[in-house]
């Protein structure tokens, strides 16, 4: 284990997606018309066709037994966020052997779940609904909405890095000239979030996590009360406000 | 006429066996529905005797060897003299109903028609997409329709609770829903229609017009929804939330600003509470609809300024202690034999066509059994009850003969009843278990005959195979027999040219092949 500069040079760009198995894209909907306010959060296949996306609004507003008003508003909402993922779709982006942490916090109905792991990003078989589905087993959660919920936050964050990578290509290639790339790379590579797996395994570390950090990296859930989740609404929604 | 009681007085309720899985199959069981009928009713037979259920079974297992379905004994006798349409149902009894097109359906594996029908998930061409995942997604799906059977379950609630994109969740989904394997379970609204008036129909016999009268004030009182926040009337829509077990009426709901909208769930009120009808358009309904039956835009078309949706909101809820004007009817005999039939359809499952209010004999039965009263017309079901049972030894003429006089002398002894009420039950419980018994014989019948005419189609396809096969090697013969006639000619004709009558011999060598 002598020189780690191996690290910083495999970079290779890559068409822009999302690093994991299936190229899914999360969405976050949150609409309110007339008071009455819908808010939800899937994962979308961008390679379903684009009536797809009318059909799916029809369809929860007749399940959810909502105004029809909201049919155009969830599938305008769902097409922006559409696009923008496509927009993205033609660019590159850098993979390399980034280890990136990732954190959950968030309360679906009575559940409240923090956690905070590493994520490989170039590992492009990575699966976050499998990590949901085997989270959701592995601590015994029962309400079925949660596994969604988890699945669909890793993604959003993957999805974030993804983009940000794109635009740190960009830029990289637009102040290519006369800088090597390496540098450039390892700059943004230990800048943000990304983990300097140089440091971490080392040659003097060990890869068993310090005891101090333990508790970092423990997943919390909890299951909450019935005024408890009133409360946290009702402070969610001052925060928005 | 049937007493109308919803269980057997003989059979008690067992409780549901543990069933038997043969493979990962959870516990509910499920029943095939032989053939549906071409209305699409789900005929399910549930059966209320062991013997009877391996008789379906029998039928599955040819069908779909792979199927993996627990077919346990547990029985719902809730379901055997109920209506005649099966309500799925208690859930004590745990039964499942899917329609017997998708008989093919098994846990653990993959059907080739849903390769056909979802074919993303098993062409490759998304590694997400394989079967495994799709086995998933399925079997999710159907496990938690299969928790609340007795409620459709939603699209978006199964795909928010489904960790997957929501594209290919929502096309299994309606896969699922069309070949009846999740949401089997609603009655379309004209059977609800006919058995709720079938219901109420032989409520009215039995019960005579109090009962009715109470059903019907108590309909009209049920309707008015009363918001609960300002206790005014709600008149156009209300807003219903099951979790705070509220109603408030638009106003309220917007003013009170309740923004979760998934809890509250939007009610129309009908139209039908403001405007009353008028005896004239209660009398013009009943006559359309005795003219024609099920046809509801003619009979909107009749009554005159009423919807088709108005008309059967108030046909259905019509008290039935009105009187009708039907077609004079006066044969006692028709009527001990019209409310003979009257009396099946409450038992039998809809087997029976005359389940069907718009078939002529029903609806005057209807009218006959509240124009005569409730005592003579069970006295006449008594006797035709008799007179079927004398039906079964063959002494056919005489007893209606006997049936018709004794209708006839009971209705004239009708002021003097002074029969033993519970000789009479005694009689009615025992035809009840013998049409009963004749049930079951006649379902374990059709089911055997089912099970015969595929082993026969199956029989006959392998023959057609071999005539196939036949044909073939015959025509291999063939080519083999002209092969060989054009080498032994080539051959004699090389032999011939050796010897010096060429055409001669030629002729003898051709002549000789």
């Amino acid at each position: 284990m002598k020189s780690h500069s191996a690290w910083g040079t495999s970079k290779s760009l890559v068409k822009f997606r999302i690093p994991t198995s299936d190229n899914l894209v999360p969405i976050r909907l949150d609409i309110e018309i007339d008071g009455q306010r819908f808010r939800d959060a899937f994962t979308w296949n961008p390679s379903d066709p684009d009536s797809e996306v009318v059909v799916f609004a029809k369809r929860t507003v007749k399940d959810l037994k909502l105004p029809p008003a909201f049919v155009t508003q969830i599938a305008q909402s769902i097409q922006t966020q559409l696009t923008e993922f496509r927009s993205y779709e033609g660019q590159d982006m850098y993979t390399g052997e980034r280890v990136v942490p990732i954190k959950l916090d968030l309360r679906v109905n009575h559940t409240l779940i923090k956690d905070h792991f590493l994520w490989e990003l170039n590992n492009f078989e990575s699966d976050p609904e499998e990590f949901a589905r085997n989270f959701c087993k592995d601590m015994g959660i029962e309400d079925p909405e949660v596994g969604p919920a988890i699945a669909i936050a890793i993604r959003e964050q993957l999805y974030e890095i993804a983009v940000q990578s794109v635009t740190s290509a960009k830029e990289s290639r637009i102040s290519k000239k006369g800088r090597r790339a390496g540098e450039f790379f390892s700059a943004s590579k230990t800048g943000g979030n990304a983990v300097d797996l140089v440091k971490l395994f080392g040659n003097k570390s060990s890869v068993i996590r310090k005891r101090k950090e333990w508790d970092v990296y423990e997943p919390i859930v909890d299951l909450l009360s019935n005024e408890e989740v009133d409360a946290l609404e009702a402070k969610e929604e001052r925060n928005i406000r | 006429m049937a007493t109308g009681s919803n269980k057997s007085p003989s059979t008690p309720i067992p409780e549901p066996s543990a069933a038997k899985p043969i493979s990962d199959a959870p516990t509910p069981t499920i029943t095939i529905d032989l053939p549906p009928p071409s209305d699409s009713t789900p005929a399910a037979i549930t059966t209320t005797s062991a013997s009877a259920a391996t008789s379906i079974t029998a039928p599955n297992s040819i069908a779909t060897p792979t199927t993996a379905t627990a077919v346990s004994t547990s029985t719902s006798t809730s379901n055997s003299n109920a209506r005649p349409h099966p309500e799925p149902l208690s859930s004590d009894a745990d039964i499942i109903h899917i329609p017997s097109y998708s008989r093919w359906f098994a846990w653990n594996s993959v059907h080739e028609c849903e390769v056909r029908f979802v074919p993303e998930f098993f062409d490759g061409r998304s590694p997400s997409k394989n079967p495994r995942v799709y086995k998933y997604y399925r079997n999710a799906i159907i496990r938690r329709f299969r928790e609340n059977p007795a409620k459709k379950i939603t699209f978006t609630e199964v795909r928010k609770t489904i960790v997957g994109d929501v594209g290919s969740i929502r096309r299994i989904f309606d896969f699922l829903e069309a070949w009846g394997l999740i949401n089997y379970t609603g009655s379309s609204k004209p059977q609800l229609k006919w058995e709720e008036k079938e219901s109420k129909l032989a409520a009215a016999a039995l019960q005579g017009g109090d009962a009715a009268g109470g059903s019907g004030t108590n309909v009209t009182i049920s309707k008015s929804k009363l918001c609960s926040n300002c206790k005014g009337v709600c008149s156009f829509a209300c807003f219903a939330s099951d979790k705070h077990d509220m109603t408030l009426c638009a106003r309220c709901y917007v003013r009170g600003s309740y923004r979760d909208s998934s809890e509250f769930k939007r009610v129309e009120i009908s139209e039908e509470a403001k405007t009353d009808w008028t005896d004239k358009e209660t009398l013009q309904l009943l006559e359309a609809i005795m003219h024609y039956g099920d046809d509801w835009k003619k009979v909107a078309g009749h009554v005159g300024g009423r919807s088709e949706k108005e008309c059967v909101t108030h046909f259905v809820n019509l008290p039935f202690g009105e009187q009708f004007d039907g077609p004079p009817e006066s044969a006692e005999l028709d009527t001990a034999l019209s409310s003979q039939n009257l009396s099946r359809p409450t038992k039998r499952m809809c087997l029976s066509p005359l389940t069907d209010l718009s078939h002529p004999i029903m609806a005057q039965a209807a009218f006959l059994s509240t124009l005569v009263g409730v005592d003579v017309a069970e006295v006449a079901a008594r006797a035709a009850l008799t007179a079927l049972s004398a039906l079964g030894d063959g002494k056919l003429k005489e007893s209606l003969k006997i049936s018709s006089g004794a209708a006839k002398q009971q209705e004239s002894d009708i002021a003097s009843n002074s029969e033993d009420p519970n000789s009479m039950e005694g009689d009615l419980a025992e035809a009840r278990l013998q049409l009963e018994k004749e049930d079951e014989e006649l379902e374990k019948a059709i089911s055997g005959i089912a099970v015969q005419t595929k082993e026969i189609e199956d029989k006959i396809v392998q023959f057609e195979e071999f005539d196939l096969q036949m044909e073939r090697k015959r025509q291999q013969l063939q080519q083999l027999l002209n092969l060989l006639f054009v080498d032994q000619f080539t051959l004699s004709l090389h032999k011939t040219p050796a010897q010096p009558k060429a055409g001669e011999s030629i002729g003898e060598g051709v002549k000789a092949d």
